[in-house]
């Protein structure tokens, strides 16, 4: 029951949207981990006046997440459980046998997938896991339609008595629109725990729930989300997603009218509708993002041509723009798209890779692991984060990077494969946490030789600075226990752990190096907090410089450029970390400013 | 209207973004939207925000449709012009950060090749924000700063009022002032200067 109906408009992320969903639909427990593009959603719960009675938090990984919010959902409770798409790999040990034992309170997981990939490791699709698991997936076209999903799924969750996965894509999450958003809050009493079988998975359960299973999700329900619109020609267009809306605007420019099937529930696949739809046309053009996942759907339910990525209409990977959409439906319509004369660049523009920001601690530490190694045969596991930015010049400490905590096992293979090698991984801080920890006693189980640097900044930095178990706080800023890493290290029965302040660089080096020659697993934890977290304490400048580019050659701080062959520091964007005085031999760089 | 914000990460290309979006709404849209660019590229990366205050149904800019162009810095306005449409406008700040591949030598910047291809094509207004924007706490109010200067040329069709009431809504308060003033300073700095 919602106690009020009025609505008000506001400009909201897809993300925004999306926790204002579930705030409507009365989510009472949210649970994820950052990253990218799905952050933001716990980030505007945790700061609305709504959520006030909800329980928020960040919990160390997604499988946690899930397991957590399936208690809740148990219960009785509305919960909510947010992830990236390679976060869904981590949590799919739970979501799989969720789709078995199902819920009671509405559970809604939002999984952000990122074609491009912009900001991830992979760009698998979401919509082929829901239809490997089982379980209903929504897929927003804007953030409007995400908020009124949010809402849907969370009914839907209860009506079947399974979870529902949201799966936005980055250009749903990371736009923003005007959402008629109501005041009201959906209200109601959770049952409680109630004891039964039920909620305990043995196989004949499970043999009994697959059936069950098949039956529902191969005879779905029609869903408002699943749109026909007809039209006087006899050709289609099938979209989802964000794609759907700029092949809206895309047909409203050419002022072309054709038949068009807009899937916003692809699993289960409303095959029945699709059939009506194709029934009558001569070709099918589809458009979709990541997997030709409603490509490969239709293929087994209609009998005309369908266009896409197997037949190469539609390239297999990275995001569909306007600018390509438009050229694959004028090639489909047979019409000559729109004469553009678009602005061909008279100047080779230097490309801009992300870097590590000026001040960052991550740099002082490769660092010193590359100055401790120096000479050596070594090689370089990283992780994801930040850091995985020390693969660029001229730093190029990063040789591997797989997955979340991948860097602390990889590194053990490879220095299995290679023994003469020094093999050191780096970690950050959330990382460890969220999947280091098991890498590490597998080493230590194992008994073997190599070096864990953990890069510990006291935020997850990459995805915006949130609290993890080793900072001292939760998600709403509240106090709770710091988990300190060393320790863990220790009970881990780590041989050889220290500490140290990657800016004490000569001190970093050293303890590298011992740590380095250690016969065993040894860890260095470096300790210095992310530059956004920390205050500036003061700016450096180069006095007289003598042109030898030590500095840009050794560092690469972007703070650092050259001026008539002369090293110059932006004093706006210099962070006073002083890494570069000690790197630069002549002596030229100096403190300004702050306790000089 | 469709402006597109360009800059590198961490220049505050988001926070102009939103106050474009939210004035439109407060001066009277129906619905405005924007595309960010949030994630690694925030690390120093390009970074681009695409503003529509007119109805449509995506919130990307179609490249040859953005009417304004706001540039954070010099590379990236040539970089992003191609969105422009004939007859667009660039305002371009003169700030100039350099990737560190171009300090390494291995690659160049190239600043007057990009600000002559910017004026060929753009009816442009170039800004010292360095120098302008330093008195507003040491030039993080560059993106208040240069939304004056696009207001103060008149090529944005938002009112000034609903501007600073969309900065209330979203400055936090010991902030607002000094933005206001940044705003304030952008609108001064381009009075009387015809565009380049």
């Amino acid at each position: 029951m919602k106690e009020s109906e009025s609505k008000m408009k506001i400009n909201l992320l897809g993300n925004g949207a999306i926790a204002m969903g579930a705030i409507a639909a009365g989510v009472r427990f949210a649970a994820g981990y950052p990253g990218t593009p799905s952050t933001e959603i716990l980030e505007t719960l945790k700061s609305n006046e709504y959520a006030k009675n909800i329980h928020i938090e960040w919990s160390t990984n997604e499988k946690a997440a899930v397991e957590a919010a399936a208690g809740a959902s148990y219960s009785g409770v509305r919960t909510l459980v947010t992830m990236k798409q390679v976060g869904l790999n981590v949590a799919s040990d739970p979501v799989m046998c969720l789709s078995y034992i199902g819920v009671k309170g509405g559970m809604v997981i939002v999984v952000a997938d990122d074609p491009g990939p912009i900001s991830s490791q992979t760009e698998q699709d979401t919509r082929s896991f829901g239809s490997y698991a089982h379980l209903t997936v929504l897929d927003p076209s804007s953030p409007e339609e995400a908020y009124e999903m949010t809402q849907y799924a969370f009914e839907l969750s209860e009506k079947l008595s399974r979870p529902v996965i949201l799966r936005p894509t980055t250009k749903v999450c990371h736009a923003s629109a005007t959402v008629d958003v109501s005041e009201g809050v959906y209200d109601y009493t959770p049952s409680g725990f109630v004891k039964d079988p039920k909620w305990v998975i043995f196989p004949p359960l499970s043999y009994k729930r697959h059936i069950e299973n098949f039956k529902m999700y191969n005879t779905p329900e029609d869903s408002v989300y699943n749109r026909t619109e007809t039209a006087e020609s006899d050709v289609g267009i099938v979209t989802g997603g964000v794609t759907t809306a700029i092949v809206t605007d895309i047909l409203t420019d050419l002022g072309v009218k054709v038949n068009r099937l807009t899937i916003g529930r692809p699993y289960p696949f409303p095959t029945e509708q699709a059939k009506a739809f194709a029934e009558g046309l001569t070709k099918i053009l589809v458009l979709e993002e990541l997997d030709p996942f409603i490509e490969e759907q239709l293929q087994r339910c209609v009998n005309i041509k369908v266009c896409g990525k197997y037949s190469e209409h539609v390239p297999a990977a990275g995001e569909l723009k306007y600018e390509n959409l438009i050229n694959i439906i004028c090639n489909f319509l047979g019409i000559n798209a729109p004469g553009t004369a678009p602005i061909n660049p008279t100047v080779t523009l230097p490309t801009r890779a992300p870097v590590l920001c000026a001040g960052c601690p991550h740099r002082a530490s490769f660092y010193a692991v590359k100055l401790a190694s120096k000479r050596k045969k070594a090689v370089y596991c990283g992780d994801i984060g930040c850091y995985t930015l020390g693969n660029a010049k001229p730093l190029e400490t990063t040789d591997t990077c797989l997955c979340m905590g991948g860097g602390i096992t990889v590194a053990q293979g490879i220095k299995t494969a290679n023994p003469d090698t020094d093999v050191f991984a780096f970690i950050g801080d959330s990382t460890f946490f969220a999947s280091g920890m098991t890498g590490v006693a597998n080493a230590v189980y194992n008994k073997h030789n190599i070096t864990i640097c953990i890069l510990d900044n006291r935020t997850t930095a990459m995805t915006g600075g949130q609290p993890h178990p080793g900072t001292g706080a939760t998600i709403t800023g509240a106090e709770t226990v710091h988990i300190d890493i060393a320790s863990v290290l220790t009970a881990l029965k780590v041989g050889f752990v220290r500490e140290c302040n990657p800016f004490d660089l000569d001190s970093a080096v050293k303890t590298v190096t011992a740590a380095a020659e250690y016969d065993g697993v040894s860890a260095v934890v470096f300790k210095a907090p992310c530059i956004a977290v920390a205050k500036k304490p003061c700016s450096y400048e180069v006095f007289d410089c003598i042109g030898c580019k030590r500095c840009i050659n050794e560092l690469g701080c972007p703070a650092i450029s050259l001026a008539e062959e002369k090293a110059v520091i932006d004093p706006v964007m210099c962070y006073g970390c002083g890494i570069c005085e000690t790197v630069c031999k002549p002596a030229k760089i100096r403190k300004i400013g702050g306790d000089v | 209207m469709n402006i597109l914000i360009c800059g590198v990460g961490g220049q505050g290309t988001i926070l102009a973004s939103k106050i474009l979006a939210e004035s439109a709404v407060i001066d009277g849209s129906d619905v405005a939207r924007t595309g960010e660019t949030i994630g690694m590229s925030q690390r120093g990366g390009s970074v681009v925000s695409h503003v529509r205050t007119e109805k449509t149904s995506s919130p990307y800019i179609p490249k040859g449709s953005a009417d304004i162009l706001i540039a954070f810095e010099k590379c990236e306005a040539a970089r992003c012009l191609p969105f422009l449409k004939p007859g667009g406008k660039a305002v371009v700040s003169l700030s100039e950060i350099k990737p560190v591949a171009v300090s390494l030598g291995v690659m160049a910047y190239d600043s007057k090749a990009m600000e002559s291809f910017i004026k060929t094509y753009a009816e442009s207004i170039f800004i010292d924000t360095e120098k302008l924007a330093a008195p507003f706490m040491d030039g993080k109010c560059t993106n208040t700063l240069l939304l004056g200067a696009a207001f103060g040329k008149g090529f944005i069709n938002i009112t000034e009022d609903s501007v600073k009431k969309a900065m209330e809504k979203l400055i936090k308060p010991r902030f607002l002032d000094v933005n206001i003033k940044a705003f304030e300073a952008g609108i001064e700095a381009v009075k009387d200067r015809g565009n380049v």
